[in-house]
């Protein structure tokens, strides 16, 4: 076991370097120069020039890269060329709002969705599994925006029931902190729903056809005994890995999400940075996204071995 | 620089407990309802909090808030003293000699002296090209005690208080300290004598900038009028929130979670207007002058025959009615600087009372010996008026047998595409559009776009020694009406050489509650002085 932990360590540093070398060359491929924004709408080429010297731009790209990577393997990911701070400390800064935003989904869906696939595979066949397949392909097919602008309309322009916008820090208090994320979870999480609900419902009829169940109804078992403890447990493997796939869906989605609903996070981060092409803040951000990628699905391979002990044991 | 400990376990804390010491709250609960603070979405994210490093005018307003100007121009677009108390010019007219007024200090508790006004005019000059033609006729800015400096000019220079006063770009004034910092490095600390104070600690940079009132800052007496005039500090806050979704600004606005939006969509505004909380209303009434810029470094517009098809092609309604839609918020124009200003004039305009003829532009384009090559037009799609005039210009162009290729990007994309002298496809261009306020439209030489002095000059890089001669002779003419008859003989010229072509003027209402009253109607940026919640 703890060969496989040292060699997945060992892949997520080869994983990320590929990531930062990617990164790196897809925002320098892409058109927009930081230098022409500074200089603003009446700058002349020549004030354009000077600025991107200045900023280092104009240097090779292969020894901007080697500067970076060198720096960023100490944990300097650089400064924001707009604003000159840190970009680690701006990381840091709206670290808070995304993570509570995507626990929150998280917690959110698992609860909806794990609950509505075990009661479509116990009730497969019925309205009750028409009725979330139905519900799951519209949560897939809804765009996060669209959803997000509804919810608004509806809750809080319409019943003003919540806020439409913004962010309430949890130490500002628990009830302000979840009425400002209600809507953003909800819009965030239905594609995470429909995902994992659809996993869970098939990865329980897989295991609700096998031999063993039967053998448990046999001796008596009462059916919701069935279900929990011997079917889902079963099923936990598929549902974990599309869990863990399913956190890129989040982060993709955290992005827009937090756009939609105002919140001041590192998704909102980023793509202020993508606008004003600020190089070192892209490249921070998806570097610590991809990262946060890799250790979840690292966690994901190693939870199976508590799922499913015989894993544990190769 | 590396990421030490302590950092790291302040970062690892926030992800672990999400209970940072600090809370990041933005919106209207956790701002709370109070009558003295007042939230609003501006135009965009402010990038840089250092006016004479940047030129965006997002950073104007903010400026605005922070610090205060030598001179201001009222709503005629006269200059009028504003920190100045008085002032006085020599009688050979080469020497301006300012007097600061008393008590002037800056949010730290420093006075503001007259070392201050330099430094702050010397950096300014050295990046702001209004200031950098003026300083071209500036022999020297002796100080003469804390309260008084000179400006002793080598030759005569007609527009010295205009161009210390002037809405865009402006000369904010700030310590000396800080204006001694190398222009093209930004200023650390933000520290100003404006009426209000920039609260660093409860901003959160990309989210949120809040300025609190300046309890020391002295207003002007008179009636606020322009950028001069009384700037009173009503509110106790005002928080700016960066809120680029244009959605959510309006439904937030409606909501009451915030109290003013710079730049809502004009699809939006008849929404708005049906909205008894909220109001509309025109800030600046000159608004912006959209137009296009061609590139006279290569084919086909290196031809002034082309550059004149281009006149031909133009049809400014049919842009501004697919832009805008409602006819009250446009406007077509002629003029080279702007209509409704004080340089507006209508020489050499037969080609607007022609109007759009492809046939002849087809002509025009032959005369010009077009071979049929692409034709590059940089299409910024995230700008709607922009897009649209790109979309709508490549289709005339086609209709005039003109090969035109849109070049699709963001806008970030097109201001660097832009600045590429190459030709077309080794990654240059032919066409782009944009748009100006009016404000510095009107003058000759604010705006940077009317210069014709080849590569040196601005993006399009036109060419014109005539009409250099006449922005030179302009700067020297020392009344308006002196002014006026040059701009008028530069117009007869520049319809000829087509230094750009004129795609209709335009006005953007902002929207704000309806218990917030005294916004001022100002060019170029959004004062919040005088601004109070009922």
């Amino acid at each position: 076991m703890l060969r496989v932990i040292v060699n997945r360590i060992g892949s997520i540093a080869v994983v990320m370097l590929l990531v930062a070398l990617m990164v790196f060359s897809l925002i320098h491929m892409a058109p927009g120069d930081p230098a022409a924004i500074i200089a603003g709408d009446n700058a002349t080429s020549e004030q354009i020039a000077s600025i991107r010297d200045r900023l280092g731009l104009g240097n090779p790209l292969p020894l901007q890269f080697l500067n970076w990577i060198f720096a960023a393997s100490r944990g300097d990911l650089g400064v924001s060329i707009f604003s000159g701070v840190p970009v680690f400390g701006l990381i840091c800064e709206r670290l808070e709002p995304t993570l509570s935003l995507t626990l929150i989904t998280i917690v959110i869906a698992l609860m909806i969705a794990v609950t509505a696939g075990v009661l479509a595979a116990a009730n497969a066949g019925s309205w009750i599994d028409r009725a979330v397949m139905a519900l799951s392909i519209l949560g897939f097919s809804a765009p996060i925006f669209v959803v997000g602008y509804v919810l608004i309309y509806v809750f809080a322009i319409q019943l003003k029931w919540l806020p439409v916008q913004g962010y309430a820090s949890l130490s500002a208090g628990i009830l302000d902190w979840l009425r400002h994320l209600v809507l953003p979870a909800l819009s965030l999480g239905l594609a995470y729903v429909a995902l994992i609900a659809r996993i869970t419902r098939t990865a329980m009829l897989d295991v609700l056809a096998e031999d063993y169940i039967r053998t448990a109804k046999a001796k008596g078992v009462s059916p919701d005994g069935i279900l929990i403890k011997h079917a889902l447990r079963n099923a936990g493997i598929p549902i974990v890995t599309v869990v863990g796939i399913g956190v890129a869906l989040l982060i993709g989605g955290v992005v827009i999400t937090e756009s939609v609903f105002n919140i001041p996070g590192v998704g909102r981060l980023v793509v202020d940075a993508i606008s004003k092409r600020d190089y070192p803040i892209i490249q921070g951000v998806t570097l610590v996204f991809s990262g946060v990628y890799v250790l979840i699905n690292l966690m994901v391979d190693l939870s199976y071995g508590l799922i499913d002990p015989r894993i544990g044991r190769r | 620089m590396s990421a030490s400990r302590r950092r790291f376990l302040q970062c690892a804390a926030a992800a672990g407990v999400l209970l940072s010491s600090r809370p990041v709250s933005v919106g209207a609960q956790s701002l709370g309802r109070n009558r003295g603070t007042l939230k609003a979405v501006m135009q965009a994210d402010l990038r840089s909090f250092d006016p004479v490093w940047t030129t965006a005018t997002i950073t104007g307003s903010h400026a605005a808030l922070v610090y205060d100007t030598l001179f201001g121009l009222d709503e005629q677009l006269a200059p009028q003293p504003q920190m100045v108390s008085r002032y006085g010019l020599s009688d050979d007219k080469l020497t301006y000699t300012f007097e600061l007024r008393d008590g002037l200090r800056f949010s730290d508790g420093s006075p503001v002296t007259s070392a201050d006004c330099v430094a702050s005019m010397r950096r300014w000059a050295a990046r702001d090209l209004a200031g950098q033609l003026l300083f071209q006729s500036v022999a020297d800015t002796p100080v003469k005690d804390d309260r008084t400096f000179q400006i002793v000019l080598r030759e005569r220079y007609g527009l010295v208080l205009d161009t210390l006063g002037k809405t865009s770009n402006s000369l904010w004034i700030m310590r000396r300290k800080e204006a001694e910092t190398d222009p093209t490095q930004q200023i650390s600390e933000i520290v100003g004598s404006g009426p209000y104070v920039f609260n660093r600690n409860a901003t959160k940079m990309g989210a949120i900038y809040v300025y609190d009132r300046n309890d020391s800052y002295r207003p002007r007496e008179g009636a606020p009028s322009g950028t001069t005039g009384a700037k009173v500090a009503k509110l106790d806050r005002i928080v700016w929130e960066n809120m680029p979704d244009e959605q959510t600004a309006i439904a937030a606005l409606q909501a009451g979670e915030i109290d003013f939006y710079e730049t809502p969509p004009i699809e939006f505004i008849d929404q708005l207007e049906s909205d008894h909380g909220v109001k509309t209303e025109v800030l600046n009434k000159l608004g912006n002058v959209g137009f296009i810029r061609l590139n006279w470094l290569h084919p086909p517009f290196n031809n002034q025959k082309a550059r004149e098809a281009m006149l031909y092609v133009i049809n400014q309604t049919d842009i501004m009615k697919a832009a805008f839609g409602n006819e009250k918020y446009f406007r077509t124009c002629n003029s080279l600087f702007g209509c409704g200003t004080n340089m507006e004039n209508h020489e050499n305009v037969g080609w607007f009372d022609h109007g759009q003829d492809l046939k002849k532009a087809a002509a025009l384009f032959k005369e010009a010996g077009y071979d049929g090559r692409p034709v590059v037009i940089l299409q910024p799609t995230n700008l709607a008026l922009l897009n649209t005039t790109a979309q709508l210009l490549a289709e005339w162009l086609k209709q005039a047998g003109v090969n035109a290729q849109l070049a699709a990007s963001d806008w970030g994309g097109v201001v660097a595409r832009r600045a590429v002298q190459a030709p077309p496809e080794q990654g240059g261009w032919n066409i782009f559009a944009t748009w100006n306020p009016t404000s510095t439209f009107a003058s000759p030489v604010s705006f940077p776009g009317h210069a014709a002095n080849g590569t040196k000059g601005f993006i399009g890089w036109p060419e014109n020694a005539e009409w250099e001669a006449a922005r030179r002779e302009w700067t020297r003419a020392e009344t308006l009406s002196e002014r006026q008859e040059i701009a008028k003989k530069m117009q007869a010229n520049g319809w000829n050489f087509v230094p750009e072509i004129l795609t209709g003027q335009f006005v953007a209402p902002v929207a704000y509650r309806a218990n917030v009253r005294g916004f001022l109607s100002i060019s170029d940026l959004i004062p919040f002085w005088n601004v109070e919640k009922t």
